[in-house]
């Protein structure tokens, strides 16, 4: 919605700039998005008169012009332009003048001549009109006043972005409503009345039908006849021009003016190429041709509401008129529709056509139905007084269940409690009435039961008071007495009482129906401001879930990892599949999918968080960021059926990534690469941070990783993490020519498997005892195997034990390779011998001799 | 053999002058005048000669003699160590305007330490944290709120659909109605919400289909707007900083009444303007959206509006995290780009 100041002016003396008033209003609750500033640029262009006009002495083009702006003295202007003669007025730049243009007025001198200024073109204003020569202007036009003022520039622009329940306010006289509310003033508007001076009755002409009353709740149509065709009055055409839309003919500009006035959208039809002279809101058939006034022919897919006459459509209600019944230099006759259309249907209408017209918003925010008559009353009048038409007599309106009165009963302890403010019943009466609210007391200030109480308080202490008068027969004590009764009476005689009063709300407004929405009512146009700020009485125990404090621990040990969170969208798209090497026959392609997509590019919502954070990578890899460690904690999601009959699982998943460089770059640093020892260290430190303890770590197959390179951590039947390189297959399709380390895990899984507790070990208290042991096994022998082996074979002061060292190469035969293992004894009561730590390193050494067939190495 | 004794000292006082900056050299000096077969130990050893009366007499010139050697020889010592040491950090000195040795230090995301502060701020005021789905039914997302099918409100919030009555929440308000019909018997509720939210909008610098939001809702006996205006006032000050001011506007909203929204004074040019790209001079941020809940909606999820009233709010994480570090680009929280990411 948008309205020039000059329109809201008709009604209201506005004398607070327009950023006041926008101010006003986006504050009471109508927001200005936007002022058009009128004449920008002219703001030191005034009308000028050329008092005496002579040839410039050294040039066969110029002239110079003795110029009265208003002020004591001339201005000596020089001007190229050929078309001015003395008397002329004429718009003039002054010094200091910054164009719309672009031009910069300073004071100079041209061939010798002082010049102060500029004689304006059409074009240098950037107003239209004829720009060979200067613009003259009519010779009555008074001299030293802005130029912006005569051209009629000088009107601002106010935009409004409402919201969509103040239907009300999508019109001129709504806003002025509201304007005079803030402004304290009681708007002037028009008086609508209408002469009906063609001789027929309305009804006499036309016969108006409601087929589909829950989509039409009321139709009033008028009848004018004569109608002469003209452009309309150019008062008008501003109107509308700064209201954003296009003057047509003074037909459609008056139904235009009037919607945009009143708030209630006309229609007008052409009564000659009205079949059966009839207009009836039905329901489209499927299927039924319906020719719209762009001159396109619609499908109806069926349920719209049209307005049809005895043959066909001619027109969808509300949204776009007919073809045939549309307005032409051949009308003579027309037929004014003023209707109540169903906003939902007209929604649906209106997007499933895609046009969104003034006429359709104003409906899908539900007009006034009590104005239609108004309305037509109003456009009627306006044509007539333009001399555009003759009037029939009557309306036809069929109203078959008009609305009844909406009455909202309250109280004003109720509005204060809601809003924690202290208005007196006066204050909150005033602006409900100022907003047109008629206000009536529906019970007395207190009830009886109250009053009765407060009764039995007095006679109580009245008692009191006696009984002290029969033992002292003070007359003195006596009143005394009293006025100490009366006073206490008084203190609790509090102002608590609140009378129940009862709103009927204006017709214009459709968003009123409880008390609640009075409050806001008298919060908006008091101000939010003026409520004082308070904070919740009591106090409550704040917290998060276990799981959210886990996943906060998880991205806090990966930070200090150093690795980087990245929050990615939870879409994706089939290829990926493909690019991940997803099997055919696997769950994770039975992806949920999206029934309306933004693009192609993300149908279906994620199944693992590997599509995503590999993305994240080749989007960085194809930026030169080769040296990326990314993790990512979000939900992905499983359905539980195909087609989706019900919410899917959503399933909290952890990804991480690594590849690049180990260490930053730097002149310290080696330049090795990540390997999947990187990427498995960073999981076992995660781990350790989250307390999983006792987990184990076997070679393992997954779609996406390089099949020799893959681990699985597994506690018992849990897959804590999947681990490993990203198959060079993947990575080629991803367009990354690097080697990708990547985990992902399954959140609740880590958090099922965590160490319930966790205590402090005590430091030893006896030094521990250490052995090496290096051997020779087959390449083949996993390396946790033989751990495994020496733990079970290190007897009751085992320790810990550490593999150092793991060599193949020259030295040694090429079907082996060496593992040196660190092996630390130690007991909690003594000192341990030698012996001992040589008898249990025996133990061990045996056990892998028969496991492994390894050999000691020398 | 006084005589001896004087020329010896002085013999011994120039050897070890002599000696320039070698503790080796020194120690030959002592070893020649005091070692075993040293000069002053001979000239000791020759006491056994003397009469009885020289013999104490020159046995303390000698010793006095010692004395002064030993003496000048560890004054010498000192010297050279000193010396040396000099030398040593003198050959040592790297230049220090090399750069540190790197670590690699992890970031979490910007989005995740907005929201750590306002969880921080809520749960401190005693709030807890709900979630609920993000592929929500229609049930929730709209029609619990008061936005029944066909509310022109939808319009705003173009929604991602998996069927006709499951689509991706909007907004994280669904999360209000599912933890009011978890409580029983009108009791009192302080939560925020905080996830992700999906709406069908095209990826650019100022939309994204999917952003975070955080959703609050309170619930109490006489739970008033002024309450929530002293809420949001205390959160923008703890967020952006003491001298912090709000602007309410009244707003509409189906699920609250009176509506708001709230803006927030730039943090940046504090409203003093000057081509201020962060509030576009205008000294204001709009930053949330809140009100005092509609009482359908706490009828629709088993509350008495007439025993109690709440307060619900909702922001947006990423417009908080554009204001809090000045980002002008809705995308860069998406695309991850780790010299994005390695600022925070």
């Amino acid at each position: 919605m948008q309205v020039s100041l000059k329109w809201l002016k008709d009604f209201l003396d506005i004398n607070i700039t327009t950023e006041e008033l926008a101010e006003k209003f986006t504050m009471s609750g109508n927001p200005v998005e936007n002022i058009i500033k009128a004449g920008v640029g002219l703001e030191k262009v005034v009308t000028g008169k050329v008092e005496k006009i002579e040839r410039h002495p050294d040039s066969d083009h110029m002239w110079i012009c003795q110029v009265n702006v208003g002020a004591a003295e001339l201005l000596q202007i020089v001007t190229g332009a050929q078309n001015v003669k003395q008397n002329d007025i004429v718009p003039v730049a002054l010094v200091g003048a910054n164009l719309p243009c672009g031009k910069k007025i300073s004071k100079g001198k041209l061939r010798g001549v002082v010049s102060a200024g500029m004689l304006c073109s059409c074009d240098e204003l950037k107003i239209e009109g004829d720009s060979s020569g200067i613009m003259i202007l009519p010779n009555d036009t008074p001299v030293g006043i802005p130029v912006a003022q005569v051209l009629g520039l000088d009107d601002d622009i106010l935009e409004f972005e409402l919201t969509a329940n103040r239907g009300d306010c999508f019109s001129v006289f709504g806003l002025v409503r509201e304007a005079g509310v803030l402004l304290n003033q009681t708007p002037k508007f028009p008086e609508i009345k209408v002469t009906e001076d063609a001789g027929k009755n309305s009804a006499d002409l036309i016969e108006i039908k409601i087929d589909a009353p829950d989509l039409c709740s009321r139709f009033s149509a008028r009848v004018l006849t004569d109608v002469k065709l003209a452009p309309s009055p150019e008062w008008m055409q501003k109107r509308l021009e700064g209201a954003g839309i296009r003057a047509i003919n003074n037909v459609v500009d008056v139904t235009n003016f009037v919607m945009v006035e009143l708030g209630q959208p006309l229609h007008a039809y052409d009564y000659d190429e009205i079949a059966g002279k009839v207009l009836n809101a039905r329901r489209a058939v499927a299927g039924e041709q319906l020719h719209t006034l762009d001159d396109s022919n619609r499908l109806a897919k069926g349920g719209e509401l049209v307005i049809a006459d005895a043959e066909k459509a001619a027109g969808l209600a509300g949204v776009m008129g007919g073809f045939e019944t549309e307005i032409t230099e051949k009308t003579k006759t027309v037929v004014l529709e003023a209707a109540s259309f169903n906003s939902a249907s007209i929604r649906r209408t209106s997007r499933a056509v895609g046009l969104h017209s003034e006429a359709s918003g104003r409906f899908e925010r539900g007009i006034n139905e009590k104005a239609t008559v108004t309305a037509l009353d109003r456009a009627a009048q306006l044509l007539q007084e333009m001399g555009a038409c003759k009037v029939c007599t009557g309306v036809v309106d069929v109203y078959p269940a008009p609305k009844p009165e909406v009455k909202v009963q309250f109280t004003c302890q109720q509005i204060n409690d809601r809003l924690g403010t202290s208005y007196t019943e006066k204050e909150i009466l005033d602006v409900l009435k100022s907003l047109g609210f008629k206000i009536s007391q529906v019970t007395a200030d207190f009830d009886e039961d109250e009053v009765f109480d407060k009764i039995s308080y007095a006679a109580k202490h009245l008692g009191k008071a006696a009984r002290n008068i029969a033992r002292n027969s003070e007359v003195d004590d006596f009143v005394q007495s009293i006025g100490k009764t009366v006073g206490e009476l008084m203190k609790h005689s509090t102002p608590e009482i609140s009378a129940t009063y009862e709103a009927i709300v204006p017709d214009w407004r459709n968003d009123v129906t409880l008390p609640e929405d009075l409050s806001e009512e008298v919060a908006r146009i008091y101000g939010y401001d003026k409520i004082p700020a308070t904070l919740p009485k009591g106090s409550q125990q704040g917290g998060q879930s276990k799981l959210q404090n886990f996943i906060d621990s998880i991205k806090n040990i990966l930070s200090n990892l150093g690795m980087y969170e990245e929050v990615s969208f939870s879409f994706t798209h089939p290829s990926m599949f493909d690019k991940l090497q997803i099997p055919a026959d696997s769950e994770l392609r039975r992806a949920v999918p999206i029934m309306n997509p933004l693009t192609d590019e993300y149908p279906l919502l994620r199944t693992t968080l590997l599509s995503s954070i590999l993305e994240n990578a080749a989007r960085n890899y194809s930026r030169k960021n080769e040296d990326v460690r990314l993790f990512e904690v979000a939900p992905v999601f499983i359905p539980k059926s195909l087609p989706i009959t019900e919410q899917p699982f959503e399933i909290q998943k952890l990804a991480g990534l690594i590849m690049g460089r180990r260490e930053p770059k730097g002149w310290t640093q080696s330049n090795s690469e990540v390997d999947f020892y990187d990427i498995k260290g960073i999981v076992e430190e995660l781990f350790d941070g989250l307390s999983i303890y006792n987990y184990t770590v076997e070679a393992g197959e997954h779609y996406a990783l390089h099949p020799g390179k893959t681990a699985i951590f597994k506690k018992g039947r849990e897959i804590l993490a999947t681990v490993g390189e990203v198959h060079p297959a993947v990575t080629e399709s991803l367009g990354i020519n690097k080697k990708v380390f990547v985990f992902e895990c399954d959140v609740e899984t880590l958090m099922k498997c965590t160490a319930k507790k966790f205590t402090f070990e005590n430091l030893p208290k006896y030094p521990a005892i250490s052995r090496d042991l290096a051997i020779l096994v087959n390449l083949d022998v996993a390396a946790g195997e033989v751990e495994k082996v020496i733990v079970k074979a290190a007897g009751q002061f085992f320790k810990e034990v550490t593999l150092f060292d793991v060599y193949t190469g020259e030295r040694i035969s090429g079907d082996k390779k060496s593992l040196a293992f660190n092996v630390k004894f130690q007991s909690k009561e003594r000192t341990l011998t030698d012996a001992e730590a040589d008898d249990a390193f025996k133990n061990i050494l045996a056990a892998v001799e028969k496991n492994f067939a390894a050999e000691l190495r020398g | 053999m006084e005589h001896k004794i004087e020329e010896l000292k002085a013999a011994a006082g120039d050897a070890i002058k002599k000696v320039a900056n070698d503790l080796k050299e020194l120690d030959n000096v002592r070893v020649r005048f005091l070692g075993k077969k040293g000069e002053i130990t001979n000239l000791l050893r020759g006491m056994s000669q003397l009469s009885a009366e020289d013999r104490p007499r020159i046995g303390k010139i000698v010793n006095e003699a010692r004395a002064q050697i030993e003496q000048l020889i560890a004054e010498k010592n000192s010297e050279l160590k000193a010396k040396t040491l000099q030398n040593k950090l003198a050959s040592e000195k790297i230049d220090v305007t090399l750069p540190g040795r790197k670590i690699q230090r992890g970031h979490l995301h910007p989005l995740t330490l907005t929201l750590n502060r306002v969880k921080e701020i809520f749960i401190n005021m005693g709030y807890t944290v709900e979630e609920g789905p993000e592929v929500e039914l229609d049930l929730f997302n709209f029609e619990a709120l008061n936005l029944p099918k066909d509310h022109p409100s939808r319009d705003t919030q173009d929604s991602f659909y998996i069927t006709e009555e499951i689509l991706l929440r909007t907004q994280t308000s669904p999360v209000q109605a599912r933890t009011m019909q978890k409580h029983k018997d009108n009791a009192p509720i302080r939560m925020i919400a905080p996830g992700r939210v999906y709406r069908r909008d095209d990826f650019d610098a100022a939309h994204s289909p999917m952003f975070h939001q955080v959703e609050g809702l309170v619930i109490d006996e006489k739970i008033t707007f002024g309450d929530l205006i002293g809420t949001l006032d205390f959160f923008c000050k703890q967020m952006f900083g003491e001298s912090t001011k709000i602007r309410l506007r009244p707003s509409f909203f189906p699920f609250t009444e009176p509506s708001t929204e709230v803006d927030v004074s730039c943090p940046i040019c504090h409203g003093n303007g000057g081509g201020c790209k962060v509030c576009h001079d205008s000294g204001w941020l709009e930053i949330l959206g809140a009100g005092e809940v509609h009482p359908k909606v706490l009828e629709m999820s088993g509350y008495d509006s007439s025993k109690v009233s709440g307060f619900a709010f909702g922001m947006g994480v990423e417009r908080l995290c554009m204001i809090k570090y000045a980002i002008d680009d809705l995308r860069l929280f998406f695309e991850n780009d780790v010299r994005f990411l390695n600022q925070f």
